[in-house]
């Protein structure tokens, strides 16, 4: 008996009772619309912190420079990093090659920005002029910072649209003088607004001023917090951070077992550190809906067991008119995997659709990974191949002559 | 049609002890014969349809069908015999419940490797005078309509033989009369016919009657004319 054939007669002898039909998809359906959503729901975050460090660094084609060994955690600032990662550095790292261009960046998230009786405590960032470049930041009001303000250590700073809104409500801010540490800075122009970044902090809450003027005029000292280091080929990140690696302990004269008083990161690799991980609660609910569709192959194989004993006469019958043992097995087989394989789809939908409504929920866009939902399919014919085959098994065996006899 | 020689059936009972079913059974069917096997219950009669019907195989002599040994075939070799060349007719139709007259006539074809003949289930459910229930489910059939669409089912793959294990024992007179009536006129149009059954009545459609008893032919001989209905 070819296949097809008995496809259609499994799907008739399941539409034949529906209700016992999806009983015994249930487990399946259940385990794998687990499945389908936890991995989409965790796909649509993903893509969502991912979007959001975009937004931070604007490029994932960098290299972050920081002052001591290890890596710390958050955004490092000036009075608590080591003072090792010299101005002089930036030109000896800007010479390595593969890299395309260097910022200087001083920074400290506990300095208070005032005008008149507004005061607001945004990050401040002390920068060379290519760090708005590299990150992609544009000025919606006024002006840039220029390399002129960085060579006469110009009193100037442009504004994240958050400190703008605070300060300056309904205010025309260009020329007009703030306070940072009670320096008086004059406000050369605003930022566009870059909206929320990763844990959904506004990425406009910033002040930026160049880094020299934060060196001498604000901070007094001579290190910096980071550099952020824009490369040519984002595929060669890990052979240029070793050789800007090699190029700054030779510059800082360490020879080993000194180890290095610097730390190179790519923060794409990082992050995708981050996303790849996963809660532990995401990775138990994984494994709880494994166990979901595996109890749903029990629950088919059960079920089926019981259909063959139900249908011990109707096995005889179509042996006596020419069934081979094979044909039967075959028959109950095909139903398992039916079943099994029908009830996945209906899961994958229902995930799917659950996951994308998750995602509208959170005004995120739904994301759906793909390689997981391949698996569910998979999975669930898998399913009801193995669970199929006890219940298949003792069909083929069942004698014609018992089975028929009235 | 059917020759059988000495042949034996010994089942084993759970405590291994041997009881013998058929003892040195010697019979010839020719073709187009309509035979009645009759025996009270417990004779062998139904060890003999088994194994007529390729359902089971003898434990010793053989049984040559259409001139074809077929006493130690395989289970697959027998299934397929099964297919080709016999067709059943049982006591209580076996029929595949929640399903239509005609689902059921196509079975056999199923198995049969031929292609999917709808036309030709339903010129066989006509033929049985259901043409207009080809589409009813069995449940809504009654017990006289049910064995004719079992008739239909046994011709499907247009079988030479057919076996028909008391195919009126569930139905009342007037229907099983009705019954054998069909079978009669199948019996004319070249089938050879088996018919098991205790029934004197039912008996008497046949030309020729064999009578088991304690697993041995007691008496073969044809029915004269005045007790044959036909």
């Amino acid at each position: 008996m070819k296949l097809a054939p008995t496809i259609g007669l499994a799907l008739r002898s399941l539409s034949r009772n529906k209700l016992r039909s999806f009983f015994m998809m249930l487990g399946v359906i259940i385990g794998i619309a687990a499945l389908t959503a936890l991995a989409s729901v965790g796909e649509a975050t993903r893509q969502e912190t991912l979007r959001q460090f975009k937004r931070m660094i604007g490029t994932f084609d960098t290299l972050t420079v920081r002052p001591g060994a290890g890596s710390t955690r958050g955004m490092p600032a000036l009075n608590s990093v080591e003072p090792t990662l010299r101005f002089e550095d930036a030109p000896a790292v800007a010479a390595v090659a593969g890299v395309q261009r260097v910022a200087m960046v001083q920074q400290a998230f506990d300095l208070d920005v005032i005008h008149r009786d507004r005061s607001t405590t945004p990050g401040l960032f002390g920068v060379s002029v290519e760090w708005a470049d590299i990150r992609g930041e544009s000025v919606v009001l006024g002006e840039n910072l220029t390399e002129e303000d960085q060579r006469s250590l110009a009193r100037v700073v442009v504004l994240g649209e958050d400190v703008r809104e605070t300060l300056f409500p309904g205010e025309d801010p260009l020329g007009k003088v703030v306070r940072i540490a009670d320096v008086p800075f004059q406000v050369k122009g605003v930022f566009a607004s870059r909206g929320a970044g990763p844990g959904g902090a506004s990425l406009d809450n910033m002040v930026v001023i160049p880094v020299t003027t934060a060196s001498r005029r604000l901070f007094n000292r001579d290190y910096l917090t980071n550099l952020v280091v824009q490369i040519e080929d984002p595929d060669a990140s890990d052979a240029i951070a070793e050789r800007v690696r090699v190029a700054l302990r030779e510059r800082h004269r360490l020879v080993p077992p000194v180890p290095d008083d610097f730390t190179v990161t790519s923060p794409r690799a990082s992050l995708e550190r981050i996303t790849e991980v996963g809660s532990t609660l995401g990775r138990v609910m994984n494994g709880v809906a494994w166990i979901a569709t595996l109890i749903g192959g029990v629950v088919i194989m059960a079920l089926m067991l019981v259909g063959v004993s139900e249908r011990r006469r109707e096995i005889g019958v179509r042996r006596a008119v020419g069934a081979t043992r094979g044909d039967i097995l075959k028959q109950f087989l095909v139903e398992a995997v039916v079943i099994s394989g029908v009830g996945g789809l209906i899961g994958i939908v229902l995930g799917a659709g659950g996951a994308t409504v998750a995602a509208l929920l959170q005004k995120l866009p739904p994301a759906y990974l793909w390689s997981t939902i391949g698996l569910a399919v998979v999975l669930s014919f898998v399913v009801g191949l193995v669970f199929g085959l006890q219940p298949a098994w003792r069909a083929a065996k069942v004698d014609p002559i018992e089975a028929l006899r009235s | 049609m059917i020759e059988t020689r000495q042949l034996s059936r010994t089942y084993r009972r759970g405590d291994g002890t041997p009881v013998t079913a058929l003892r040195d059974i010697t019979l010839t069917i020719a073709d187009n014969e309509f035979v009645v096997v009759r025996g009270s219950s417990g004779s062998g009669k139904s060890s003999l349809l088994n194994i007529l019907g390729c359902l089971d195989t003898p434990t010793s002599g053989s049984y040559l069908l259409g001139g074809e040994d077929v006493s130690h075939y395989s289970e697959d070799q027998r299934s397929r015999v099964r297919s080709r060349r016999i067709g059943f007719v049982f006591q209580s139709f076996n029929l595949l419940p929640r399903t239509t007259a005609l689902e059921n006539v196509e079975v056999p074809a199923l198995y049969a490797d031929a292609p999917p003949d709808r036309g030709r289930a339903l010129s066989l459910l006509e033929r049985v005078g259901l043409g207009s229930r080809a589409h009813h489910f069995v449940s809504e059939l009654s017990g006289g309509e049910q064995q004719r669409v079992a008739i239909a089912r046994a011709l499907m793959n247009g079988p030479p033989l057919l076996l028909a294990d008391e195919p009126t024992g569930n139905l009342d007179s007037t229907v099983g009369d009705s019954i054998m009536d069909l079978l009669t006129e199948l019996h004319a149009e070249g089938r050879t016919i088996v018919l098991v059954t205790h029934d004197e009545h039912v008996a008497s459609y046949a030309r020729r009657e064999i009578v088991i008893r304690d697993g041995v032919v007691a008496s073969d001989r044809p029915q004269d004319a005045s007790r044959r209905r036909a």
